[in-house]
């Protein structure tokens, strides 16, 4: 027994030895059979095609799944394991609407994309290295040369319109061991930036195809009118800049050292860059608005709906388009859980979560007097009045709520769901109380009120499912503001109640945009040079037509910006609209309240009708931004070294 | 016997694995720093704004990529920093309702007191804040100390006495852009009824006056006189 556990030990002993120095042959140095270098990657045209798709998959497009809240989110969230948008969308953070649960301001942990943007640079760097070297032909190169180009004007706009002038790695870096502080870049200058972002727009443009067709399948790839497209809007964010940034002054630093703000003189360079790649794709005639010339309003907010609803109709007016084709994680999204009303969600739990504000509405014309915001009238006196209700004003009295909406623009019924709506065949009941006889009104309660022998309730109905509005069932399943998203939602198809089961395309980039991005351009730097004055009122005057109106009105800057809030709504545009102008901080002073309409149901007269009150949204808070907060804060200073932004 | 084994074993086990736990943490915050910012003159706090007010700015010496650390300050102008490190900083008063400051070395250890004397854009004098009805009535006389105009002048108000620009809950303003003489009394009056939805009868608020150097450049923030308690 003795000896056998002696032989036992010694066997072990040289098992071990054996082992141990098996590793000095290179047996187990195998090629993984899950992976490919590089060399093979790129020797095959194939491996380049995905590479490439790879590399427009983390462009920070921000479509359904980008969700700005806090750096754990992001783009592309639903391919992240166990987390979604929550409902957040950009417009959470502006005047245009509210989450219906959770209060939300700027904080310097949202909108970054840093860490992500420098992955996506270095993978974009290392194709570029290897074209000259690609087993492709000659033509085959230059549209990858366009198309990597593109890549690169898209990642560092993404940079630059969060953080300001940023490092320009534009070739691959190799480390070194040991030689750490060459891979360290300083920030360049916000202007240099902005001018590397126009430059690689040019390369793109100059390469690129002009018939998405010479992709054969993959015709969504970026075209040349794409790249003009996104030189257009770079080129109107940057000369917004330079015209407002003194707006919201900062100082230290990065602004003494040009790394964030740009000087006044630039501001026509760049609005001029703007005008001329917007008129580029306007004179060429690829593009029009889809159904330019509807018969009605009625007809305009059906085609306005579809142009969201279903992209696939409008190949005229989309331009750059991101695609989501199957239900399942990371290739569909949650538009539609998410914002349906509360009476059409086929038992989801989580809807209403995006409530489109009063302001929002307000700014809708009125067709009967164009040219103009038409802000909705309550009072009989036609006044104003935000405070909520109160017994002794006089208020318009209607028989059903949707009446107040009659005559706004086409864009209001296709953009928003509102009370007494029809959608998905359901007349949306959103009631937030009621006014008793003696005219003291129930409102933030559920409960009912026996009157004339009917029982009639706060919310508009006996039971949570049959109404849409104001109580907090679900904790935010019912809108605060009154108002609901419709935009983007399939009315047509129900989608599955379930996660990542929408496959609507977003489009990045449609023709109205370059339309705006090139009236606002000339009616700002008072460009008129090619007939610019004019073919600018055409412009906003061939969005107005296609959403129904007829009278034409004049270039003013009020009106060109009305018309891109409108026509641009829950695009996450707006967003950086106050960004670029610098009204974020004027927009959320700390004082001003976003505001919701709440209809309430009136039984002081001979039958009960509604009365509409304009009020604060309930239970929201007033919100500061402050100057710092237009440019986000850089990660990692303290090993990368570089100047860190004001006031971080 | 064969559980004592085990137990011999496992304590013989967190023996070896415990070993290396030495303390190595670095050392915790061992300083205070506190104070106050006073008018050089009148040798009074100088009220400030804590959303959106003025900042303090540290940069502790002796890093090689220094993060500059901010510091708000109280609405009565004191400030306190109870979790310090010991150590010599570069300070700074930034952004605030006073002629800009330049940075200051400081030697941070113990409990250390720093004051401020400043010279305040603009003097609130002769402040009063009064209801009568419905109508909320503030006048003053103002002084400045740089040759400035005097952008807008405010009433503004909240529930809390932490009013001010950056902390309200509505506010009139009116711009005036003119250097105040020294008599010249200025009147701001809000109408409680045009502001139901915030004001509501019967509950207590807070009133304060303020006004804004003209001086965007240098980040100019609202000088204020004390705030008064009103109840609608």
């Amino acid at each position: 027994m003795k000896n056998y556990k002696n032989n036992r030990n010694i066997s072990v002993f040289f098992l071990t030895i054996l082992l141990a120095f098996t590793g000095c042959t290179d047996v187990l140095d195998l090629d993984p059979k899950d992976k490919i270098d590089g060399d093979r990657l790129f020797k095959d045209p194939e491996g380049v095609k995905q590479y490439m798709a790879n590399l427009y998959y983390q462009l920070p497009i921000e479509d359904f799944n980008y969700c700005p809240y806090s750096n754990e989110f992001g783009f592309n969230v639903t391919n992240k394991a166990n987390y979604n948008t929550n409902g957040i969308i950009m417009d959470t953070y502006t005047l245009d609407g509210v989450h219906s649960d959770w209060h939300i301001g700027v904080t310097a942990n949202d909108f970054q994309w840093w860490t992500e943007g420098y992955e996506l640079n270095r993978d974009v760097n290392l194709l570029i290295d290897e074209i000259p070297h690609l087993n492709v032909s000659d033509e085959e190169r230059k549209l990858l040369i366009g198309e990597s180009s593109f890549i690169r004007a898209y990642l560092y706009f993404g940079l630059a319109k969060r953080y300001g002038g940023v490092p320009l790695i534009k070739e691959t870096q190799e480390y070194i061991p040991g030689k750490v502080d060459d891979l360290k870049v300083p920030r360049s200058t916000e202007k240099e930036t902005w001018d590397f972002i126009l430059e690689e727009c040019d390369k793109a443009i100059a390469n690129l195809p002009e018939d998405a067709s010479a992709w054969g399948n993959y015709d969504r790839r970026a075209t040349k009118w794409a790249a003009l497209a996104l030189k257009s809007r770079a080129a109107l964010h940057a000369a917004s800049l330079a015209k407002y940034w003194k707006n919201a002054t900062l100082s230290g630093t990065a602004v003494s050292q040009g790394l964030v703000g740009i000087d006044e003189s630039e501001a026509d360079r760049y609005y001029s860059e703007c005008i001329k790649a917007s008129h580029e794709i306007m004179a060429s005639g690829k593009f029009s608005l889809y159904r330019p010339e509807p018969a009605d309003p009625k007809e305009a907010a059906e085609n306005y709906q579809a142009l969201f609803e279903t992209p696939y109709v409008a190949s005229e007016e989309t331009i750059f388009l991101k695609g989501f084709v199957r239900p399942g994680q990371g290739t569909a999204h949650n538009y539609d859980i998410w914002y349906n009303p509360n009476q059409t969600t086929f038992s989801w739990p989580h809807p209403g979560r995006f409530n489109p504000t009063l302001d929002l509405v307000d700014m809708y014309e009125d067709y009967t007097k164009p040219g103009e915001s038409a802000p909705i009238i309550t009072l009989e006196n036609g006044q104003i009045d935000n405070g909520g209700y109160h017994r002794l004003r006089s208020y318009r009295k209607f028989d059903s709520p949707e009446e107040i909406f009659r005559n706004k623009d086409a864009r209001f019924f296709a953009s928003i769901n509102y009370p007494g709506g029809v959608w998905k065949g359901e007349t949306l009941i959103i009631q937030g109380g009621l006014v008793k006889p003696t005219g003291e009104a129930i409102v933030d309660v559920d409960d009912s009120y026996e009157h004339n022998g009917l029982t009639y309730y706060t919310y508009g109905a006996d039971n949570a499912l049959k109404y849409s509005g104001f109580s907090n069932y679900g904790f935010g399943n019912m809108t605060r503001t009154g108002f609901l998203m419709r935009k983007f939602l399939s009315e047509k198809v129900n989608v599955t109640p379930t996660w990542n089961q929408s496959i609507t395309d977003y489009i990045d980039m449609r023709y109205a945009e370059v339309l705006l991005n090139y009236a606002e351009a000339v009616v700002e730097s008072g460009y008129t040079a090619d007939n610019a004055q004019v073919k600018a009122a055409k412009a906003i005057n061939d969005i107005r037509r296609r959403a129904g109106h007829t009278t034409e009105i004049p270039l003013t800057l009020e009106n060109v910006l009305r018309e891109r809030r409108v026509e641009l709504a829950f695009e996450n545009k707006h967003f950086w609209d106050l960004i670029r102008r610098r009204e974020f901080h004027e927009a959320f002073d700390g004082g001003k309240q976003r505001l919701g309409l709440m209809p309430l149901l009136d039984l002081r007269g001979d039958k009960p009708q509604y009365i509409m009150v304009r009020t604060r949204i309930r239970y929201a808070y007033a919100v500061n931004f402050l100057p710092y907060q237009y440019y986000r804060s850089i990660p990692g200073i303290g090993s990368s070294g570089l100047i860190q932004n004001p006031q971080y | 016997m064969r559980s004592r084994k085990i137990y011999m074993l496992i304590a013989g086990i967190c023996t070896l694995l415990f070993h290396s736990c030495e303390l190595d943490n670095f050392d915790g915050p061992d300083a205070t720093i506190y104070g106050g910012i006073y008018d050089m003159e009148t040798k009074e706090l100088v009220r400030q704004d804590i959303v959106s007010g003025a900042q303090i700015e540290y940069v502790e010496h002796g890093f090689q990529n220094p993060v500059t650390q901010y510091q708000i300050i109280k609405n009565d102008g004191t400030y306190r920093n109870n979790l310090m490190f010991s150590g010599t900083y570069t300070m700074q008063l930034q952004r605030g309702n006073f002629v800009p400051m330049d940075p200051i070395e400081v030697k941070v250890q113990g409990d250390t007191e720093i004051n401020f004397e400043v010279i305040p854009y603009i003097r609130i004098k002769n402040a009063k804040i009064e209801k009568e009805d419905n109508i909320i009535t503030a006048t003053f006389n103002m002084e400045t100390t740089v040759p400035n105009n005097v952008a807008t002048i405010g009433l503004y108000f909240h529930q809390q006495a932490t009013v001010g620009y950056g902390s309200k809950l509505n506010f009139v303003e009116a711009t005036i852009n003119e250097v105040p003489t020294e008599d010249k009394l200025y009147t701001i009056r809000l109408d409680v009824t045009s502001y139901s939805s915030e004001l509501e009868e019967g509950k207590p608020y807070y009133f304060i006056i303020g006004a804004l150097i003209d001086a965007p450049q240098a980040e100019a923030k609202h000088n204020y006189a004390p705030p008064v308690r009103i109840t609608i």
